[in-house]
């Protein structure tokens, strides 16, 4: 479904990634981990174009992204979103949060996003909060909002850029639920995260990034296991 | 730039061009009416009983002149309108073909001959020395070393230029004069007849007295751009009501009910004002008419420029820089005398002044609020523009609807601010004749023959405007803070 093709990008004279390839495959949940620095979220940006690659290309579902006459706002609608710190718009109510892009982007009629809205909600434990703001919310219930609101547009693919880095420990919980949820009700999924046991329990695959390239990819089982690098070997030692 | 990125920006340049004719269109209706010829008659009301503002009644431009320029008007077929404006801008005004003629008590000079062209003289005043009862000044041989006060650009400069070792004072108002006069910061002021009594009848320590007239008088006259064939016709006329007496009728009239209620002591005299109330207050609509107007474009065009500053696309970046550094550098006074008097020369388009005053105003105001604008853009969180973006969110539903939202919550007290600097800074538009409450307040002024006290009143009513609107904009504070 994701295809990337010697993806690299470059900040000035530092290159952030080097000749990334690879393939995601529909209802493929990917855990993408690695050293700080690795590169890991500039990777996941590339992929709904947040950051432009320096080259390569990044064809999703047969449309090169990369190509200038791609109308990337609209195909962006497909793409899902989670940032480490939620970005929810704190002027709207939870549920305003969830119904803005659907009505306003999509043409949804208010009624039907409104109802949707609250589906989403309860499917996060949230039905109950729809009125409030997001400054009355805790951090997780900020991120399973912030979920809800990339869902409510339906997208066929969900990136998660450290879904709970910024979160106490006691919310990291709620919110891997949900994610993990997600995953196994079939959604595409890039996960950025430092949580080894959730990636080794939820993913199917494992990307390790170092140095802006992807080292190793292979089975949660396999790369936990027995990692085919050094550097891998190295790093799961520090964080297991 | 690719196409993206100038999509972005039609939308909002469309507007302001859009915006733009809007303003500029002719009205239909000002240039030429169908049927009767108008001529537009200059003149600064507020020099009574030549002409002013019955602020007390009608709130039309009365007074001798009126009353000949209708006569004159009537006979050759025209229909009369009045552009008042100050007296420096009556000259300006026929240069620029503003207005047709102007009749405002204005004696014929050497220098404004140069000009302008002057009709025959329909009146001679005689220069007068106004003082305090106490002092009493009669002739110009006291005033020898005194401090002598005298209207700018009026004729009675000639008498103060002939004065030995005597300091002058030129202010632009008669009861600025007056008021310094009765401050004790001068000695004497030099005026014309109809005028020292006027004042002498209204302020019971004041007398006046008349200055010999040497060689030639101070003859009033209607002047014209140069080269009006309306001088002709208007000579004409004025021959025969100097033959027929209806000339000496209406001086007669004028002059006669010299309106003096008699000083009845104490030191201020609000209760004169109180007839003139209605029309000071209505000096409140125009006010907050104009702000409200020149906010709102002051706003949306100063967003459109910060959203330049912000752009990727660089002539946008050079373009509204050079504007904020253009409109910051000069002084509004100056924006607003340019827009007025150089957009009928440029369009051929008679701007009417409050139209002028709103865009000077409006241009000016975007100068200083794009920056405001664009920190308070700059300030919304990074995250909240890649939130919007990753939903699939235009740029344009964005920057209304998520970012702006932000931005104005933060600038809010800056934006106040502005508003409430405006609500002040609009007494500048009384220099080009819009009746704003400063003008009101000088019409009252010239009407009453009393200084000091309309002054206060519309001090009064600034003030207050000034506190309903920042309890307003607590009130509009409260409600975007309820989301923290």
């Amino acid at each position: 479904m994701i295809n990337v093709e010697h993806l690299t990008k470059s900040f000035g004279k530092n290159e952030v990634l080097r000749d990334i390839s690879t393939t995601v495959d529909r209802g493929e949940v990917v855990a993408v981990i690695g050293p700080s620095g690795s590169g890991k979220s500039t990777f996941l940006r590339c992929l709904n174009l947040l950051e432009t690659p320096t080259s390569g290309r990044i064809v999703v579902d047969g449309v090169d992204l990369t190509d200038r006459r791609t109308n990337i706002t609209q195909f962006r609608q497909r793409i899902g979103m989670v940032f480490q710190h939620f970005h929810l718009f704190p002027h709207m109510t939870v549920m305003e949060n969830l119904i803005f892009a659907p009505t306003r982007v999509k043409g949804m009629s208010r009624d039907e996003a409104h109802a949707k809205g609250l589906q989403l909600l309860e499917r996060v434990g949230l039905k109950h909060k729809a009125d409030d703001y997001p400054s009355k919310l805790s951090g997780g219930q900020k991120q399973r909002v912030a979920i809800a609101r990339s869902l409510a547009m339906d997208p066929d693919v969900m990136l998660f850029d450290e879904p709970t880095s910024a979160l106490d420990p006691e919310m990291v919980k709620e919110v891997l639920a949900v994610i993990r949820d997600l995953g196994s009700s079939g959604m595409t999924m890039l996960i950025v995260t430092h949580e080894m046991k959730f990636a080794r329990e939820a993913a199917d695959t494992i990307y390790f990034l170092d140095g802006g390239k992807l080292l190793e990819r292979s089975s949660p089982a396999d790369f936990f296991a027995q990692p085919q690098t050094e550097r891998a070997a190295r790093f799961l030692e520090q964080v297991l | 730039m690719n196409v993206r990125a100038f999509k972005r920006f039609a939308l909002p340049i469309a507007c302001f061009l859009l915006l733009a004719c809007a303003l500029f269109a002719p009205v239909p209706g000002t240039a030429e009416a169908a049927g009767e010829k108008t001529i537009t008659m200059g003149t600064s009301p507020d020099y009574p009983p030549y002409e002013n503002v019955d602020a007390a009644g009608s709130g039309d431009i009365v007074g001798l002149d009126v009353d000949i320029a209708k006569y004159i008007a009537g006979k050759l077929g025209y229909e009369l309108k009045f552009a008042p404006s100050d007296f420096d801008g009556l000259i300006a005004a026929l240069q620029t073909k503003r207005v047709d003629f102007v009749m405002s008590a204005m004696s014929v000079t050497e220098e404004r001959k140069q000009s302008v062209d002057f009709s025959d003289i329909y009146y001679n005043a005689t220069n007068t020395i106004v003082s305090l009862k106490d002092k009493s000044l009669g002739t110009l041989d006291e005033l020898k070393g005194k401090r002598v006060g005298v209207q700018l650009g009026s004729t009675q400069e000639k008498v103060t230029d002939e004065l030995k070792d005597a300091t002058i004072l030129r202010l632009n108002k008669i009861p600025d004069l007056i008021q310094a006069l009765k401050a004790n910061r001068i000695d004497a002021v030099i005026v014309e007849d109809a005028v020292a009594a006027g004042y002498a009848g209204a302020n019971e320590d004041l007398k006046f007295s008349m200055i010999p007239p040497s060689g030639e008088g101070e003859g009033y006259a209607i002047a014209f751009p140069k080269g009006s064939e309306l001088r002709e016709e208007f000579n004409g006329v004025l021959a025969q009501m100097k033959e027929d007496g209806t000339l000496q009728k209406m001086v007669d009239q004028w002059f006669g009910t010299e309106a003096s209620s008699g000083d009845s002591g104490g030191v201020f005299h609000f209760e004169r004002l109180g007839k003139y109330m209605g029309y000071i207050f209505r000096g409140v609509y125009v006010t907050l008419l104009f702000t409200l107007v020149s906010a709102a474009f002051g706003f949306v065009w100063g967003s459109v420029l910060s959203l330049f500053k912000i752009s990727k696309i660089a002539p946008l970046r050079w373009f509204s820089t050079v504007y904020t550094s253009i409109f910051r550098g000069t002084p509004l006074l100056l924006q607003l005398a340019l827009i007025y008097y150089a957009i009928p020369q440029l369009f051929h388009y008679n701007i009417p002044a409050l139209l002028a005053a709103g865009l000077a105003f409006g241009l000016n105001s975007a100068a200083y609020l794009s920056e405001t604008i664009r920190g308070g853009i700059l300030a919304v969180d990074k995250g909240q523009r890649e939130a919007a973006l990753a939903l699939g969110i235009p740029y344009r539903t964005m920057m209304v609807s998520i970012i702006m939202p932000q931005a104005i919550k933060n600038i809010l007290p800056a934006l106040v601010n502005e508003c409430v600097a405006l609500v002040k800074e609009s007494s500048l538009v009384s220099v080009i004749g819009v009746a704003d409450l400063m003008r009101r307040a000088s019409v009252v002024q010239a009407n009453t023959f009393m200084a000091f006290e309309p002054l206060i009143v519309v001090g009064a009513i600034y003030y207050a405007l000034v506190l309903v609107l920042t309890s307003l904009a607590r009130l509009l504070e409260r409600r975007m803070r309820r989301s923290d």
